[in-house]
């Protein structure tokens, strides 16, 4: 017998047949009797002091019911992490890029709201954009936040080890610099939201957001209400990969324009204002110097990173951390130094993406990893082999390897690619490429300082016993946190799948920090593991009373109740359940006691049976300044192999096969872990090879759809195989740890190595395009 | 959320119909037929007709009729048919490539020949193939029809000689003479859902398995306000013996007599480089099928 029941398989999301019947509701699906659409009025120049609003004519078009400024919004200031709160509700006296909000309007229809929102007349100061980070970092450079008066809002110095020394002892020594480009989210859902403001109940905000707890806390501090009286509630959401992971001005411009006019306001991003909005990937400007010895043992590592801010913070002091700390891993490194340096500029904030702040860093390293390899004549994989860590390794940045699968992943592509018969051996123009890849399962700490639980659940068994209600405030943004939370309830209370009824992404439930940084799995999977459990073991403390058998002397399985002993004698039980529930069509029949009776017997002894869970992590690692970005409860790796086919004329890279394999600890389901990697590949090979956001010469976006964005279609993503890798996770529920961000961080230099061993030339700028490959082969001729 | 600026629909019976509603309304009409560039640029806001005149309900216009060894295409065909009906795919191949890669299978299933065609953007993908072949186009008004090649129609992007009042009825092709062979390549970043960084339409006609070339087209796409023929090149292959020697001259020809203009699909040079590349490739991939007919 298999020692699970419910995970550990392939079990359907439970969201299946809504999303493929279409009966899902996203945000903008809802409608409320009396709602108004809002419009936002966005700056159109990159740079400029506010010199005088004026709504008068706005306000007059009919069917208009607010607009709001500044004036009527206030100067409370929010962000991300508090230390960087850097944005209102609306530009108070500056414009600081193309898409800055500075007012808005709510209607009786979305046609009167913007055309009121296009007839607000704002006379502008133009001031010097500043869109290049160098630029923007020069003496005397037009200045963005007077707080920073050099335009860096976050710098970054830290160093393990000793690097310089290290350097003296290495044998082969090299430096390489690598550029990424802009990315955007492209989730299919764009932002919307619902505020709903009632004077009794307060505030209720319906968001396609990633994180309910955080919009909970920053609308309470934002609009001055008591956080009871703000309740956040994420319907279905079409996709989130960081962006939406913090409150934005849509959500609190709803909600003043809700609670200034006690009508429901209803707000939904464009294409374009997805864009501008942005809070996607950074672009990280990397120079990495790596010494090694002769032997291929690394020694040290030299990391300076700028990272190209935009307008505000957002998620970008922690952005600039991991950007540094999530190198060295998985690998054995005693040295390594990192400075770093996060610039704003006049363009559209940048923050979190998944892979946070990793991507570019690992994109770069395992590039020039590959270059030190050759150089000393060694396998790529061997090479890599030769250096990786093992579970209760730690990092020189304090990281605790409580797991890693790394090397089996490894030897996993390996063998699954066909490494040996491939490598070196494949014609001009074919290539092979290997890179790993390693990610926090979960940020240590939340964002704003406090003792808080990261998660918190709630079981409750219906009163008839027949159904399980899971209520979890965690974020199903897609990636199937639903399923797997149900999957884990199911399995620790002992009941089958489909009687655990599941409710989430409600602040009413409880606190669970959100959908971030891969945390979900592993934190709101202990929280709810923990609820399963100690409503189990209410229900076998009842049947112990009144059985007369010792709790430990039974289990709960399938739906059923197992005892240890023989002969257990449960018919008065069974009697009683049936007198309880005469004319039911369903009396329990069989020689097993069902957890139905049970969970019966157990609410007619002590009323609803509740279990709780709430989950922090325990005391980690690292005393240093930062050491909160980084630090997790456990940490994911992966490997790939990516095979690539370039056409030597046109320089046009088609990638043919990718073999991937991820440490997930263990796989709650094993269908939704091939999932993540899939779709972490998919958005990895957008970044190496097609995704860019361009801005024209004043700051504008120049190409903000997705027919200019380039993701990849179905027609451009290879077969992908996929293994799983499960290293059993001591930290972890079940031992799982996460999937959903590391598995990207292989794809992209991997691609890179690949199209080396193609075509002999290396790229150091993202993304990979044909005229790119072209213009290095070109170059490389003429040499 | 992008909306659309009010506008009357209408949707006549035949063409004689739709000449008139269109000479009534004049520039403020205008036709739609799959709708996939007109509701996208009104919604963009960069035109607002006060009148839109529907083509998709009138009989005889979606049509691919085989006509003294050539074809005769409704304006109104979706790009989708190009793709799968035999005629086509059998005798005007490059017609049929081309319109496999013209956008998504979502696209292909709405757009249209016509639209494609009076939409007149540089970068459009049937136009060069079609021109390659000969093609002429049937417009139709209130009071005469005329047939012109489309040699002559594109004036610029968005222009066309097409005037207010007139519907594009037909696509017409002659047979393509004994020996004759087409390619069509469209340069694109990602494999679906692409605007070309650059395309090239080929043909040619030998004057027998063996013989020599007497006839050529090279049309380049999206290197200039509208599809060019590399006049140059074209001239370099008649008469000869067609090799892999001569492809690549003439390719090089191509390449140095396009003007293409940076943009944020690729640079000048690259497309020029990039025509060189095509162009040879077409050329090639056209002399294969010529020796085949
Ligand atoms: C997502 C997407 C991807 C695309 N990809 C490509 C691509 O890869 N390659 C490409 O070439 N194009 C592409 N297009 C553009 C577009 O689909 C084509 O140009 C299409 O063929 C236009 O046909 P339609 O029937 O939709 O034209 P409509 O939008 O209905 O009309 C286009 C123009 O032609 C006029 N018109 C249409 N029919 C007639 C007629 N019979 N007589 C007179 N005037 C007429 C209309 O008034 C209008 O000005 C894409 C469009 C989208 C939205």
């Amino acid at each position: 017998m298999n020692k699970y029941s419910i995970i550990n398989t392939r079990l359907p999301r439970v969201d299946a047949r809504a999303k493929a019947t279409g009966a899902a509701r996203y945000t903008d699906d809802l409608s409320m009797t009396g709602m108004l659409y809002g419009a936002l009025l966005q700056s159109p120049v990159a740079h400029a002091r506010i010199k005088n609003i004026d709504t008068s004519r706005a306000k007059k078009l009919p069917g208009v019911k607010d607009v709001a400024t500044a004036q009527e919004a206030g100067a409370v200031r929010f962000g991300v992490s508090p230390a960087r709160y850097d944005e209102t509700i609306f530009c108070i006296d500056k414009v600081r890029y193309i898409g800055d909000e500075i007012a808005a309007v709510a209607a009786e229809s979305l046609e009167s709201a913007l055309e009121a929102a296009s007839m607000i007349d704002v006379e502008y100061e133009e001031l010097p954009a500043v869109l290049d980070p160098f630029e923007a970092i020069r003496e005397g450079a037009q200045v963005i936040h007077s707080d920073y008066p050099n335009n860096i809002g976050a710098e970054v110095h830290q160093e393990f080890g000793n690097v310089e020394e290290a350097f003296k002892t290495c044998d082969y020594i090299r430096t390489d610099k690598f550029v990424n480009k802009k990315q955007d989210g492209a989730f299919l859902e764009p932002q919307a939201c619902l505020a709903v403001y009632d004077p009794d109940e307060g505030l209720t905000l319906h968001s396609s957001t990633q994180a309910p707890h955080y919009v909970q806390r920053t609308l309470a501090m934002v609009l001055g209400l008591p956080i009871g009286k703000v309740r956040v509630v994420k319907p279905y959401v079409g996709g989130g990969f960081g962006p939406k992971a913090s409150a934005s001005t849509l959500e609190l411009t709803a909600c003043l324009m809700a609670m200034r006019t006690g009508r429901p306001v209803k707000m939904t991003f464009t294409r374009e204002q997805v864009f501008w909005h942005s809070r996607a990937r950074h672009q990280f400007f990397h120079e990495l110097t790596t010494g090694v010895k002769k032997d291929g043992t690394l020694v040290a590592l030299k990391n300076t990173c700028y990272l190209d801010g935009g307008a505000y913070s957002s998620f970008g002091i922690a952005t600039v951390y991991y950007a540094g700390s999530l190198l060295g891993a998985p690998y054995k490194l005693p040295n390594m130094k990192y400075d770093g340096y996060r610039v704003y500029t006049n363009k559209p904030a940048n923050g979190a993406q998944r892979g946070h702040g990793g991507v570019a860093a690992r994109a770069a390293w395992e590039q020039q990893l590959d270059v030190i390899a050759q150089e000393l004549g060694m396998d790529p994989i061997e090479f890599r082999l030769r250096n990786i860590m093992q579970r209760g390794d730690v990092t020189c940045n304090d990281f605790n390897m409580s797991s890693l699968g790394m090397k089996e992943c490894l030897e996993a592509v390996r063998d699954g690619s066909q490494w040996e018969k491939k490598k070196g051996k494949l014609p001009r123009g074919k290539g092979i490429g290997v890179a790993c890849g390693f990610f926090v399962s979960g940020a240590g700490f939340p964002i704003y300082r406090s003792e808080t639980f990261h998660s918190t659940a709630m079981v409750k068994l219906s009163e008839d016993g027949g159904t399980v209600n899971l209520y979890t405030p965690a974020a199903e943004i897609g990636q199937g946190s639903d399923t797997i939370l149900t999957q884990i309830a199911a399995e620790a209370l002992g009941v089958r799948y489909g009687d655990v009824k599941i409710a989430s992404g409600d602040t009413d439930f409880g606190v669970d920090l959100g959908a971030y940084s891969s945390r979900q799995t592993l934190m709101s999977g202990h929280a709810v593991k923990q609820a399963a459990e100690e409503a189990k073991r209410q229900v076998l403390e009842v049947l112990s009373e009144q059985l007369g058998i010792q709790a430990d002397e039974m289990d709960i399985r399938d739906g059923l109740v197992l005892f240890k002993g023989d002969g257990v004698d449960f018919s008065a039980l069974r009697s009683n359940y049936i007198k309880e529930h005469r004319g039911w069509t369903d009396p329990p029949t069989g020689d097993r006691l069902t957890f139905v009776e049970a969970a019966r017997m157990a609410y007619l002894a002590r009323g609803t049976i509740v279990g709780r869970g709430a989950y922090k992590p325990g005391e980690l690692g690292g005393k240093y300044k930062g050491a909160a970005v980084g630090t997790s409860p456990a940490y994911g790796c992966s490997a790939q192999v990516v095979e690539v086919t370039v056409d030597m004329e046109t320089g046009q890279v088609t990638v043919d096969r990718m073999t991937d394999a991820h440490d997930c600890g263990f796989a709650i389901n094993r269908t939704n872990v091939e999932g993540q990697m899939q779709g972490s590949l998919s958005m990895g090979l957008g970044e190496a090879l097609f995704e860019e956001i361009k801005f024209d010469g004043k700051g504008r976006v120049a190409n903000p759809t997705l027919g200019e964005y380039r993701i990849p279609t179905c027609l451009d993503m290879p077969n992908v195989e996929t293994i799983i890798i499960e290293s059993d996770e001591p930290n972890g529920p079940f031992g799982a740890k996460e999937v959903g961000e590391g598995a990207i961080m292989p794809t992209i230099p991997a691609i890179l190595n690949a199209v080396y061993d193609a075509t002999g030339v290396r790229i150091s700028e993202l993304p990979v395009t044909s005229e790119r490959v072209f213009n290095a082969l070109k170059a490389k001729k003429q040499q | 959320m992008h909306l659309l600026p009010r506008f009357d629909y209408y949707e006549p019976r035949d063409v004689a119909e739709a000449c008139k509603l269109l000479s009534q309304f004049k520039a403020s009409a205008k036709v739609i037929a799959g709708g996939t560039d007109i509701l996208v640029n009104m919604k963009k806001g960069l035109i607002a007709p006060e009148y839109l005149v529907g083509i998709g309900k009138i009989p005889g216009i979606s049509e691919i009729e085989p006509v003294d060894g050539g074809v005769s295409i409704g304006s109104n065909l979706i790009i989708e048919k190009l793709v799968e009906f035999d005629l086509i795919k059998k005798k005007f191949a490059m017609l049929s490539k081309a319109a496999s890669v013209l956008g998504s299978p979502l696209v292909r299933n709405r757009a249209t020949i016509g639209g494609n065609i009076v939409n007149a953007r540089p970068a459009a993908d049937l136009p060069p193939a079609l021109i390659a072949m000969g093609a002429r186009v049937k417009l139709k008004s209130r009071r005469q029809e005329r047939e012109i090649s489309l040699d002559r129609f594109f004036k610029g992007p968005g222009v066309t000689v097409i005037r207010p009042g007139e519907v594009l009825t037909q696509i017409v092709i002659d047979g393509p003479p004994p020996f004759t062979g087409g390619d069509y390549i469209k340069l694109m970043h990602r494999r679906s859902l692409e605007i070309a960084i650059v395309a090239v339409a080929s043909r040619i006609t030998l004057d027998g398995p063996d013989g020599i070339v007497t006839d050529a087209k090279i049309i380049l796409s999206s290197v200039a306000p509208r599809a060019v023929h590399a006049v140059r090149a074209e001239k370099a292959l008649i008469g000869e013996k067609p090799t892999e020697k001569l492809f690549e001259h003439a390719a090089k020809i191509a390449s140095n007599e396009c003007r293409p203009i940076d943009d944020i699909r690729g640079s000048a040079r690259y497309r020029c480089d990039m025509v060189e590349v095509l162009a040879k490739r077409t050329l090639r991939g056209a002399f294969v099928e010529a020796r085949e007919q």
